[in-house]
């Protein structure tokens, strides 16, 4: 028997996580926590990734997973509590729960969206190792004051990817950051910059992926 | 609030508001199409802007409802009756004290701070509607950022009056990008939507749109370099308050060609007196 855990009071957890995860987006790299709910039993993801699933998914959204992320009983919670139907096509996805290793050539073809309509794209929910305020990389644009500096563990191929979005602007990758109950958010109109010190630190495999 | 969900709207519904939230706060300035629901009362009431505040308010939100600036009008008294009712939120008329603000054709004198949320009415939320009447050519021309023309109509007051004679709904450039209706503001606000401290979100229900300017974002009013955007500017102070500093109404006082200008902001008008005394 699979253990299915949820939100306690759906209509206000969710409104609330969904506040956060506003927040998140209006202000790139800054950090939040959502402690609840607890996970699906053995799934690869935290209470951060799972809450968005819960506020942000439903009958009308297509979700890709990828391969290794459907881990134990993630997609029997998902069906049963949102009811939001899987994709094998990532151009057809609303939301892709995804790890920076995903991105890695050759990567998935997600939805960029048109420029006559950006807005039908596909947001990407991160499985990240770290996420804390740091120096590795260098935000600015919209919501940022000045500049903003986050740690992500080993996100190479996943950044790589973010920083393209602004030669593309309007169209593009947004992205919700998540690691265990911390949740940060890089829309695609975040400038990012890799901090260069941090890069030769990254060559060397401290971290496991 | 019996028989109803909470704040109204049902919960799919919501949550394809969010969705649409989230990109139009990724995308600062770009309509985003959403599926408005039907609200129990007429277009033109604010029901892009009740929408909106429906799906993000929570039960500890505090929130202000203001018309032209005013608290106590007919339409910020309804939808601030209309969320009590089914959202059981404390409300409020102190600017400070309020987490979302929704309104109709002002921004607050107070200035916001982080962490707030201010929620616009949007009749037309289409800068290039009155130049472009299609939509698809209007889809277009912000594809390719072609917005020559809303200089021309700027050029065209000049040219008729002398100065640029646009005064409310004065467009804007959000992020260097996107053209963008900061909906009937009187252009003294337009300032006040540059580098703000909070969140802002636009809802036009007819027209069935939602965007965003999200905090710390650039916002300029088109102008030409010799006619710079200016905001309005009155002789005398609030014959209330005696502010110098904010958005004054005339109010007609008699039939012999009586008049006085007071704040069109009733809260900050209110605090000043509060000062003063």
């Amino acid at each position: 028997m699979m253990r299915w855990p949820a939100f306690s009071d759906p209509v206000h957890d969710g409104q609330r996580h969904f506040r956060r995860v506003l927040a998140a987006m209006a202000e790139p790299g800054t950090l939040h926590v959502a402690a609840a709910p607890a996970v699906p039993e053995d799934a690869a993801i935290g209470p951060a990734l799972w809450a968005t699933l819960l506020s942000l998914c439903d009958l009308d959204t297509r979700l890709w997973i990828a391969p290794g992320l459907e881990a134990g009983g993630l997609t029997g919670a998902l069906s049963f509590h949102t009811g939001c139907r899987l994709t094998a096509a990532p151009e057809d996805a609303d939301f892709a729960l995804v790890t920076p290793g995903t991105l890695a050539e050759p990567a998935p073809l997600f939805a960029e969206g048109s420029d006559a309509y950006p807005d039908r794209s596909t947001t990407l929910l991160v499985v990240l190792e770290a996420l804390a305020e740091g120096d590795a990389w260098r935000l600015a644009g919209h919501g940022i004051p000045d500049t903003r500096g986050l740690d992500l563990g080993e996100a190479g191929p996943l950044m790589t990817r973010l920083a393209a979005n602004r030669a593309r602007f309007p169209r593009g990758l947004d992205a919700i950051l998540t690691c265990g109950e911390r949740l940060a958010a890089m829309p695609r109109s975040t400038r990012i910059e890799a901090n260069v010190a941090d890069i030769r630190q990254e060559e060397c495999p401290c971290t496991s992926q | 609030m019996n028989g109803y969900n909470f704040a109204y709207l049902d919960e799919q519904t919501k949550r394809m508001i969010r969705r649409g939230l989230l990109k139009a706060v990724a995308i600062p300035g770009y309509q985003v199409p959403f599926g408005g629901r039907e609200m129990p009362m007429p277009y033109g009431w604010g029901t892009g802007g009740m929408q909106l505040t429906a799906s993000i308010l929570g039960e500890d939100d505090v929130l202000k409802v203001i018309d032209q600036g005013a608290d106590d009008t007919t339409n910020a008294v309804s939808i601030r009756a209309f969320f009590e009712r089914v959202a059981g939120v404390e409300t409020t008329t102190d600017t400070a004290a309020a987490d979302v603000i929704q309104t109709r054709h002002r921004i607050p004198e107070t200035p916001l701070s982080a962490g707030q949320v201010l929620v616009f009415q949007v009749p037309i939320p289409e800068p290039l509607r009155f130049i472009e009447p299609s939509e698809e050519e209007t889809r277009v021309m912000h594809a390719l950022e072609e917005y020559g023309v809303m200089h021309v109509k700027l050029y065209e007051d000049i040219a008729r009056h002398g100065h640029i004679a646009t005064t409310y709904a004065y467009p804007v450039k959000v992020d260097g990008r996107y053209v963008t209706d900061p909906s009937p503001i009187p252009k003294f606000d337009n300032p006040k939507l540059h580098m703000s401290d909070a969140l802002m979100l636009f809802g036009a229900g007819r027209e069935k749109r939602l965007y965003a300017i999200p905090p710390h974002t650039r916002v300029e009013s088109l102008d030409f370099e010799d006619h710079p955007f200016e905001i309005q500017a009155w002789d005398a102070p609030c014959a209330m308050c005696g502010a110098r500093d904010s958005f004054l109404d005339e109010v007609i006082t008699d039939d012999a060609g009586g008049r006085m200008f007071v704040c069109s902001d009733t809260d900050y008008c209110q605090k000043c007196r509060e000062e003063v005394a």
